[in-house]
């Protein structure tokens, strides 16, 4: 068994909190499966630094949501990220999962506009 | 009254009961504690039947004020308070020891009944006490006290002043000394000396003195006071004689207190001014990067007016508010971009000077951001005071033209002076569209940070924007104060809220020691009392776990503070960094959780709030519930109460 009980933990939460999860998404490369991309997502800690829905958290790591790079830009991340990401190699995370991540990160819809939300809208 | 065998009795079992807490001694309390715990020096001596022997040496001692007199009416505690005062110290905090006692006995009998009142605060923890002053100095612009138990005490306290140290605040700090060993009474006293106690800190103390009698006290209080508050700030350490604090001042008259001139910080020489003025006013791209530059509300006015004359970009750091967050001129949103176009760079007060010009590529290749023929010039009072071995001075910066060593809050006056003296008319046309298209950007900045923070906005765990909106709604419309870092925050407060004031963001921990959080948050919120502001914060769940009684002080003490509790239920910083090495040797991350998780079980912030006192709410994971729920504690906080929120939050 692979998966972290710690990551299970927190992705019990998120699936109580969130059901109804976008589960095809129109994938363009890779074709993978958006709902297994998105326990791999979590499984494999992407959301300790990108957030649960890829919303971001700072210089810890950029958003990746709602539109990401391409695939092959995204799969050149993972094998050798730029600078400060952690390195996935194929034993880690094969090319199957890399795909479902990328149809996660694509499925994930563009929210709602910050003119919308009163509390965006401060002064 | 009660009679003096009663009291010795009364006293007698108290000490039985404290058995090895480090309590004042008397020739009493020796002997019950030889009673209870023969220790080697004991053996043989015990039993009366044992006949002495032939020869052996009897020493007598000094007598100490504790088996000579059994009363006295005067003592140099009294005089230390009088002289704490003098310097306008109105807290002492500390955790209980003997060392000390002869001092706290004088501030809660004398300092705390008279006028103008020394406090004590009580706390659990020395590092509380020194990270209570350090959070209490940044907001009101002055030390307060702390004391610490010789030896374990301070050993305690050490993080905090390392904190304190590298966040270049003042701090006035005083420990026990036992000098003369004769006049130890217990093992216990010889463990809790030290011969040179201080030295332990002496890295990342400004100055530090074990004054040799009162009169000498009263001096190096003053010179204490005086170098902790001279730019580079710092915390400063008095290692007072126990009996010096206890016994009566000889021929019962307190030596005079010295007076504490007004400090004037040293400012840049005038020359390095004028050609700095020349540069900046010449430029097309000038950048000014502001790091602990504003040490008080008129630092922060100053480099309003030197950006405005020139309508030159501000970066912020997070380490002070040294610039409005929404003022048109702060452009930390985009300190690369601005960096690396600048054709002068200003860096006030800057901590990491190395790292706001450098880039490191992937293969190890440092250069420098800057354009070639670029001008950069450093004002930094920490060239004036530097000490070796730790190394808080950061890395020698690649490209730096110009380095005054100087406090350049204080330089700022002569600055914008020459700057406004030199800039010629014929510039202030440009000048002024350089001011408009900063204004533009400013507000794409804001907008990119509003619909960034649309993504996760519903999400549970809660996310960071998500939490700082809610809070900063319930707040703006106050006078408030947010007394924590936002670093773990992602900074969403100064991407979203607007601030203008000096206290009402004060920086991080200074050398990232974790465990800085709750115990500053509250000494501010504590200086931000007395001035009717709401002081919040938010408070890492592994911070807080540090030195969690630091609640019990804050509802103790009354200190109104909301605490939101960033519950990320886990030292989330590392595990990210610890993934990311067993994502390199390829063993994936299973285990990461094993010493980063803050769970099974998971903490009941809310309960342990409550045990101590204060108002606790949560936890909360539903982002819908916190509004209501920070209404509410928020009503608590004014009625000079602290309360706690538990939040179930994203990592960052
Ligand atoms: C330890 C933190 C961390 C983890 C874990 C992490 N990332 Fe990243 N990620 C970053 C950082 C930081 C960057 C910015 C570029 C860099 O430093 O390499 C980044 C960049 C990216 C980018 C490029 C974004 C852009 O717009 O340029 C993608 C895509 C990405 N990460 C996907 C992932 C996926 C998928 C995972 C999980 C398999 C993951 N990351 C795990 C920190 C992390
Ligand atoms: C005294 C000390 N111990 C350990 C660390 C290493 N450290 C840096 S951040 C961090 C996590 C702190 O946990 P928390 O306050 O919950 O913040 P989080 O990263 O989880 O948001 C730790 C342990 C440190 N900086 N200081
Ligand atoms: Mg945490």
């Amino acid at each position: 068994m692979r998966r972290a009980s710690f990551v299970l933990a927190v992705s019990s939460v998120l699936a109580a909190a969130l059901p109804g999860l976008p589960v095809q998404a129109q994938v363009t490369a890779g074709q993978g499966d958006a709902g297994h991309g998105r326990k791999l997502f979590l499984a494999d800690g992407c959301y300790q630094c990108h957030g649960t829905s890829g919303e971001g958290g700072g210089v810890f790591g950029p958003k990746l949501a709602p539109a990401p790079l391409s695939y092959e830009a995204v799969l050149q991340q993972l094998r050798s990220p730029r600078a400060r990401m952690p390195v996935y190699t194929a034993k880690v995370l094969p090319d199957a999962g890399a795909a479902d991540i990328y149809a996660y990160l694509r499925s994930i819809p563009k929210a709602k506009p910050a003119s919308e939300i009163p509390l965006l809208n401060l002064k | 009254m009660e009679d003096q065998a009663n009291l010795g009795l009364r006293r007698r079992n108290f000490l039985k009961g404290a058995a090895l807490s480090g309590v004042a001694a008397t020739a009493t309390a020796a002997s019950t504690l030889a009673q209870a715990q023969p220790g080697p020096s004991q053996q043989g001596t015990s039993d009366p039947n044992t006949p002495r022997r032939q020869g052996a040496v009897t020493l007598k001692d000094e007598s100490t004020p504790r088996n000579r007199e059994l009363t006295y009416s005067s003592c140099g505690g009294d005089y230390m308070v009088d002289v704490m005062r003098s310097l306008g110290i109105e807290y002492f905090a500390a955790t209980p020891g003997n060392t000390f006692m002869g001092l706290h006995e004088a501030i809660i009998n004398y300092g705390m009944t008279t006028a103008p009142n020394l406090r004590f605060l009580t706390t659990m923890h020395e590092e509380a006490s020194v990270a209570m002053a350090h959070g209490y100095a940044k907001i009101e612009g002055k030390p307060m006290a702390c004391g610490m138990h010789t030896a374990v005490g301070l050993q305690h306290a050490s993080m905090a002043i390392y904190n304190a140290w590298c966040d270049r605040v003042p701090v006035f700090m005083i420990t026990g000394a036992s000098i003369d060993a004769t006049r130890r009474n217990l093992w216990v006293d010889w463990d809790h000396a030290a011969q040179d106690g201080a030295a332990m800190v002496r890295d990342y103390t400004k100055w530090d003195d074990q004054p040799g009698s009162l009169r000498a006290f009263g001096d190096s209080a003053v010179r204490a006071y005086k170098f902790a508050m001279t730019p580079p700030y710092g915390p400063t350490l008095l290692a007072v004689d126990t009996l010096m604090q206890e016994d009566p001042i000889p021929g019962d008259k307190p030596p005079p207190i010295p007076r504490l001139p007004s400090l004037s910080a040293p400012a840049a020489e005038e020359g390095a001014v004028r050609d700095t003025a020349k540069m900046l006013v010449e430029a097309e791209n000038p950048v000014i990067f502001a790091d602990r530059c504003a040490r008080t509300p008129e630092g922060l006015r100053l480099l309003v007016e030197l950006a405005e004359a020139l309508q030159a970009p501000v970066i912020d750091s997070s380490n002070r508010l040294n610039f409005p967050w929404r003022h048109p001129l702060n452009q930390t949103a985009s300190q690369r971009g601005l960096i690396s176009r600048a054709d002068v760079l200003l860096e006030l007060e800057p901590g990491d000077p190395f790292a706001v010009s450098a880039e490191r590529s992937p293969d190890g290749e440092v250069r420098s951001l800057m354009q070639s023929g670029s001008k950069r010039i450093t004002i930094s009072s920490v060239d004036l005071y530097m000490k070796s071995n730790y190394q808080d001075f950061q890395r020698l910066p690649l490209d730096v033209d110009l380095a005054m060593a100087a406090d350049a809050q204080a330089t700022l006056p002569s600055l914008i002076e020459e700057v406004k003296r030199q800039l010629p008319d014929s510039r202030k046309a440009a000048i002024a569209a350089r001011g408009t298209r900063f204004a533009h950007t400013h507000q794409l900045a804001l907008q990119r940070a509003r619909d960034a923070a649309t993504y996760g906005w519903d999400d549970s765990p809660i996310s960071m924007p998500r939490l700082c909106q809610e809070l900063y709604a319930e707040i703006k419309d106050e006078d408030w104060s947010l007394v924590s870092g936002t670093l773990f925050q992602s900074h969403w407060p100064q991407q979203l809220w607007s601030a203008d004031k000096h206290y009402q963001y004060i920086g991080e921990q200074g050398g990232a020691g974790i465990g800085y959080t709750a115990p500053a948050t509250l000494g501010a919120a504590l200086a931000n009392q007395k001035h009717g502001r709401l002081s919040v914060c938010i408070n890492g769940d592994g911070d807080l776990m540090f030195g969690p009684g630091v609640l019990w002080t804050a509802a103790h003490e009354k200190i109104p503070l909301l605490y939101i509790i960033h519950n990320n239920r886990g030292y989330h910083m590392e595990i990210m960094q610890l993934q990311a090495i067993a994502d390199r040797r390829q063993r994936g991350i299973d285990r990461v959780h094993i010493g980063c998780e803050i769970a099974n079980p998971n903490i009941d912030y809310a309960m342990l709030a409550r045990s101590m006192g204060v108002y606790g709410q949560g936890p909360i994971d539903n982002p819908r519930d916190l509004g209501p729920a920070i209404r509410r504690a928020i009503e608590v906080v004014k009625k000079g109460e602290p309360a706690l929120i538990d939040v179930v939050s994203q990592g960052r």
